[in-house]
C-alpha cells in the first residue's frame, strides 16, 4: 500500500457554513484505486467533504489536490454522482439527454454535442441497464432508475475519480446492486471511487478502505483493519458493535 | 393593414419572442418573481440615464437600466443569503424601494419630460410607430423596432452559444460547478439578458406586462411538452400568438394593445392548463379517478382470489365485507365483467381464468416491482402505466 499512488490529498480542511464549522481540520490522504466508503451520523459533513473536494463549497481553511494538483486543474479526472433530491426531476428533459450531460466537461464551453457524445451516453446507459429507458421523461423513472441515470451520467464522464452522494439512498435491491457491481468493476479498472455511505452493514462486502467522519477525521484506513466496534464507537458516539450489526 | 399596422404586430412579436426567451429559464430555475423585480427596479437607472445624457433616446438609458436590473438581483440574493427574509421576501423588499426611488426622481426633476409614470407601468403600443428612427432625414423604421430587433439578436446569439451551459446550470447546478461551468457567470448572463430584454420591451409593453410576456408562454409550454428546446419554440410561438391575437383584440375592443396581448396570453394559458394531454388539470383528474378504480378492481379482485367460500363470494357479502358504496361497487363489479374478468352466477361472484391471470400478474408485479411481468395488462389500465 505504501508504494501506491496518492489520487487525493485533503489538508487542513476546514468548512464552516454561517461560522458553524462542519468539518473541522481534515486532513485525508486517499490512495489511488480504492473503492472508499465516507461514513458518519447525519451532519457529520460528509457530503460536504465531497463538495469541497469538488469546488462546489469554499473551504475557509485548507487545501486540496487531485493527483498533485488544484481541482481546477484536474476536473476531467473527476466523475460526479450527487444527491438524487438535488436537482429538480420535473426538469423537461429525458435519460439519454442527462447522461449526455456527463460529456459536456470534456466539451468545454460552446461546443455542443455531436456523435462522439450520443455514442458514450448510449454505451453509459447501457452500462447501468437504462438503455430502454433512454427517451423517456426523467420523472417518469422510478427512484432507482433515477439514481442509474445519475451514475449513467458519471460513467459519461470517463473519468478516474468518482465521488457519489449516497447512491444508495431509496433505491430498490436491483439497483443497488447494478450501482455496487459498477463500483466494483471501475475499482477493478483502476479508478479511485469515493462513496458517502449510510448502510453500515454493507461497508465490508462492498469497501476496501473506509473513512469514518464526524466534524473531525476519526478514522481512515483499510476496512479490513480499521472497520471495528472501536471507531465505529468514536464516530456514532454509541457503544457500536458491528457483530451485531452483521 | 398600414404599415403602421403591420409594424405594430412586428414590434409585438419581437418583444413576445425576445421575452420568452429568457422567461422559459426563469420559469424552470423558479424564478418567476425576479422578472417582476426587475421590470420595475429599472426605473431609477432609466431616470439617472436621463439625468446624465438629457436624452430620452441614448443607448447609455438601456445600459443603466440593465445594470440597476442587476443591482437588484444582486441586492435579493444579499438580503436572502443572510437567512434574515426568506427569498419572496427580499425581492418584495427590493423592487418597490428601488421602483420608489424612479417615481421621486422623476417628481422632482423631470416634470418636463416625457417620462410619465403611467407610460412606465404600461407602456404605448400604438404610438410606436410614431418615433421614427432617422438617418440624414432617411426614415429606417420605428426607433423601437430597431431596439427590440438588437436586444432579441443579441438574445438568440446567446441562446444558441450557452444553450448547453444554461441547461447544465438549471438542471444541475453542482454539477455544472465541477465540469467548470460557473453557474454564477450563467446566472448573471441571465439576468443581465433578461434585464436588457425587460428594457427594451418597457416602451413597448410597460413594466407590469412585460412580466406576463416573460411567464406566460413559458408556464403554458411547460404543461405541453417535456423537452427543452420544444418548450422553447413553443414558448416563442405562444408568444408571437398572443401579440398578434392580442393587436387584433385591442383593435376590435379598441383597447390597449399590451393589455389585449396579456388577456390572450391568460386565456392560452388557462386552456393549456385545463385541457393538455398529459399534464393538463381534467387529464389529471380523469388519471386519478381511473387509478383509484382500478386499485378497487384489483382489491376486490384480490378478495375473490383469497376467498373460495361462497358466503364471501356472495355479491351482498361483498358490498358489505369491503366496505364500499352500492355505487362504487357496482361501477367495480361492471368494469371486471366488462374485462370478463369475473362471472355472477345466482348472486355469487367467481374468477374467470383471464381473473385469475390478471391477479396473479398483479400480485407478482406489486411484489418484484418487475416491469415485464405486467406488459400484456398494461395497456389495458393506467394503474400499471409508467
Amino acid at each position: 500500500m505504501e508504494s501506491q499512488k496518492i489520487a487525493i490529498a485533503v489538508d487542513d480542511l476546514t468548512v464552516a457554513y454561517n461560522y458553524k464549522p462542519v468539518l473541522w481540520d481534515i486532513d485525508l490522504v486517499i490512495p489511488e484505486g480504492v473503492l472508499m466508503a465516507i461514513v458518519g451520523p447525519n451532519g457529520a459533513g460528509k457530503s460536504t467533504l465531497i463538495k469541497s473536494i469538488l469546488g462546489i463549497i469554499d473551504p475557509i481553511a485548507g487545501s486540496i489536490s487531485i493527483y498533485g494538483k488544484s481541482y481546477d486543474k484536474q476536473r476531467k479526472l473527476v466523475g460526479y454522482v450527487p444527491q438524487k433530491g438535488s436537482v429538480d426531476w420535473d426538469f423537461p428533459t429525458t435519460a439519454l439527454d442527462v447522461v449526455k450531460m456527463g460529456t459536456y466537461g470534456s466539451l468545454g464551453w460552446i461546443k455542443r454535442p455531436g456523435k462522439k457524445e450520443q455514442k458514450t451516453a448510449l454505451e453509459s446507459l447501457e452500462k447501468v441497464g437504462m438503455l430502454a429507458f433512454k427517451d423517456r421523461q426523467i420523472n417518469q423513472l422510478s427512484g432507482g432508475q433515477q439514481q442509474r441515470v445519475f451514475l449513467a451520467r458519471a460513467l459519461a464522464q470517463d473519468a478516474a475519480i468518482y465521488f457519489m452522494d449516497e447512491p444508495f439512498q431509496g433505491v430498490d435491491a436491483i439497483t443497488e446492486i447494478t450501482i455496487i457491481n459498477i463500483l466494483k468493476e471501475l475499482r477493478k479498472a483502476g479508478k479511485t471511487v469515493v462513496v458517502v455511505h449510510h448502510d453500515l452493514q454493507t461497508v465490508p462486502e462492498y469497501f476496501d478502505w473506509v473513512t469514518f467522519l464526524n466534524v473531525k477525521k476519526i478514522a481512515t484506513g483499510p476496512v479490513k483493519e480499521i472497520f471495528n466496534d472501536d471507531n465505529l464507537t468514536k464516530t456514532y458516539g454509541i457503544n457500536y458493535k458491528v457483530s451485531v450489526q452483521q | 393593414m398600414s404599415s403602421a399596422q403591420i409594424e405594430i404586430q412586428l414590434i409585438a412579436s419581437m418583444v413576445a419572442i425576445a421575452c420568452a426567451i429568457p422567461g422559459t429559464f426563469l420559469v424552470l430555475r423558479k424564478m418567476a418573481l425576479i422578472s417582476d423585480a426587475i421590470s420595475h427596479s429599472i426605473l431609477p437607472g432609466l431616470v439617472l440615464g436621463f439625468f446624465i445624457t438629457h436624452n430620452l433616446n441614448s443607448p447609455l438609458l438601456i445600459i443603466m437600466a440593465a445594470i440597476t436590473g442587476v443591482i437588484t438581483v444582486v441586492l435579493v440574493e444579499f438580503i436572502q443569503k443572510t437567512k434574515l427574509v426568506k427569498e419572496d421576501t427580499a425581492i418584495g423588499l427590493v423592487f418597490p424601494v428601488l421602483f420608489s426611488i424612479g417615481v421621486i426622481l422623476i417628481a422632482k426633476n423631470a416634470n418636463d419630460v416625457h417620462l410619465d409614470i403611467d407610460a412606465v407601468l404600461l407602456g404605448e403600443l400604438a404610438f410606436a410607430p410614431f418615433d421614427r428612427f432617422l438617418v440624414d432625414g432617411l426614415d429606417l423604421g420605428p426607433k423601437s423596432l430597431w431596439v427590440i430587433g438588437t436586444v432579441l439578436l443579441i438574445t438568440i446569439g446567446l441562446l444558441l452559444a450557452f444553450f448547453k451551459e444554461l441547461k447544465i446550470s438549471t438542471f444541475d447546478a453542482g454539477l455544472a460547478t465541477t465540469l467548470g461551468f460557473s453557474p454564477i457567470i450563467i446566472h448573471y448572463g441571465l439576468m443581465s439578458v433578461a434585464s436588457v430584454t425587460i428594457v427594451g420591451s418597457f416602451d413597448a409593453v410597460g413594466a407590469i406586462l412585460v412580466v406576463a410576456l416573460m411567464i406566460a408562454p413559458a408556464a403554458t409550454a411547460y404543461l405541453l411538452t417535456d423537452n427543452l428546446k420544444k418548450m422553447l419554440v413553443l414558448s416563442v410561438l405562444f408568444g408571437v400568438f398572443s401579440a398578434i391575437a392580442g393587436y387584433w383584440l385591442a383593435h376590435g375592443l379598441d383597447a390597449s394593445i399590451s393589455g389585449s396581448m396579456t388577456t390572450v396570453l391568460g386565456i392560452l394559458f388557462l386552456l393549456v392548463y385545463l385541457f393538455a394531454p398529459k399534464k393538463g388539470l381534467i387529464s389529471v383528474l380523469y388519471r386519478n379517478k381511473q387509478q383509484q378504480i382500478e386499485v378497487s378492481l384489483l382489491t376486490f379482485l384480490l378478495h375473490l382470489n383469497n376467498h373460495q367460500e361462497i358466503k364471501e363470494r356472495h355479491i351482498n357479502h361483498l358490498n358489505e365485507h369491503i366496505n364500499w358504496q352500492r355505487v362504487k361497487s357496482k361501477s367495480v363489479v361492471d368494469l371486471a365483467l366488462k374485462n370478463n374478468m369475473i362471472t355472477i352466477e345466482k348472486d355469487i361472484i367467481s374468477l374467470t381464468k383471464k381473473g385469475k391471470n390478471f391477479t396473479d400478474k398483479a400480485i407478482d408485479y406489486i411484489i418484484t416491482n418487475d416491469h415485464s411481468k405486467i406488459e400484456s395488462i398494461k395497456d389495458d389500465f393506467f394503474l400499471f402505466r409508467g
